[in-house]
């Protein structure tokens, strides 16, 4: 695997809701997005497994979202990735590594599509996950951050997962 | 009637938000100028609360309790809204 090279997609519904204040599922003109509130922080899971052929690049995450009404102002995201080690992780209590962010502009038009990246170094930013390990990734909107000015939803479309 | 609280102003300012997404209505302000502007409307109700109280005919002033003239002010700018929809 090279730089650049795509790990994993997800679609914004291919998200697992936590028990609460989780992003809801909607549509915009027949596309699937996933809605995350501008005043309660909320969250999405999506659960993948790393491909053998990551060479140990790290890897960025690219955010591909709308806003719902908002023509300006920022929206944080915070992603972190949860590592489920061979006979070590007990999965009964969640272990994820520390958030990592990044603030994407909400573009002009509303319907329009932003795409904010996140990298994680390899290591300790992803959890240590090797490859071949299941993992989570936790998607949250940081709302209560003073940074996120964003008014209304934040609509997710996509995720991609490259190495770095 | 008081202003409302920062929770309760905090209350109202997500439920806009949350209103705006719903409907897709674009808004053009960032989360700090929404919520000055509610602030700002709030503070207006509560600063001409007596210009409103006076402007009511004399039956209506001594009449209606506070709710009900809150209540009259409230279906008044809920229709024109309404209105102002169409």
């Amino acid at each position: 695997m090279t730089s650049g090279d795509t790990l994993a997609v997800f679609t914004a519904w291919d998200g697992m809701p936590p028990v609460s204040n989780y992003g809801t599922v909607d549509t915009r003109n027949v596309h699937r997005v996933a809605d995350f509130d501008a005043a309660t922080d909320e969250t999405l899971l999506y659960e993948g497994v790393l491909p053998r052929n990551y060479a140990g690049g790290g890897v960025t995450l690219r955010m591909g979202w709308m806003a719902s009404s908002a023509t300006s102002g920022n929206c944080v995201w915070n992603a972190s990735f949860e590592r489920h080690q061979d006979e070590t992780d007990d999965l009964d209590s969640d272990t994820f590594a520390s958030a990592q962010a990044a603030t994407g502009a909400a573009p002009a038009t509303s319907g329009m599509v932003q795409y904010t990246d996140i990298t994680f170094t390899n290591g300790a930013q992803m959890d240590s996950l090797a490859v071949g390990e299941s993992y989570r990734l936790k998607i949250t909107r940081n709302a209560a951050s003073g940074s996120d000015t964003m008014t209304g939803d934040a609509e997710l479309l996509r995720l991609e997962l490259r190495e770095t | 009637m008081a202003t409302l609280t920062v929770q309760q102003r905090g209350e109202v300012h997500a439920a806009l938000m949350g209103e705006a997404s719903n409907d897709r209505e674009v808004i053009s302000l960032t989360k700090v100028q929404l919520l000055a502007a509610l602030v700002a409307a709030d503070d207006w109700l509560d600063t001409n609360a007596a210009a409103f109280n006076s402007a009511l005919p004399v039956a209506a002033r001594v009449g209606l309790t506070a709710r009900q003239k809150a209540r009259l002010l409230m279906a008044v700018a809920q229709r024109r809204f309404r209105e102002g929809e169409r």
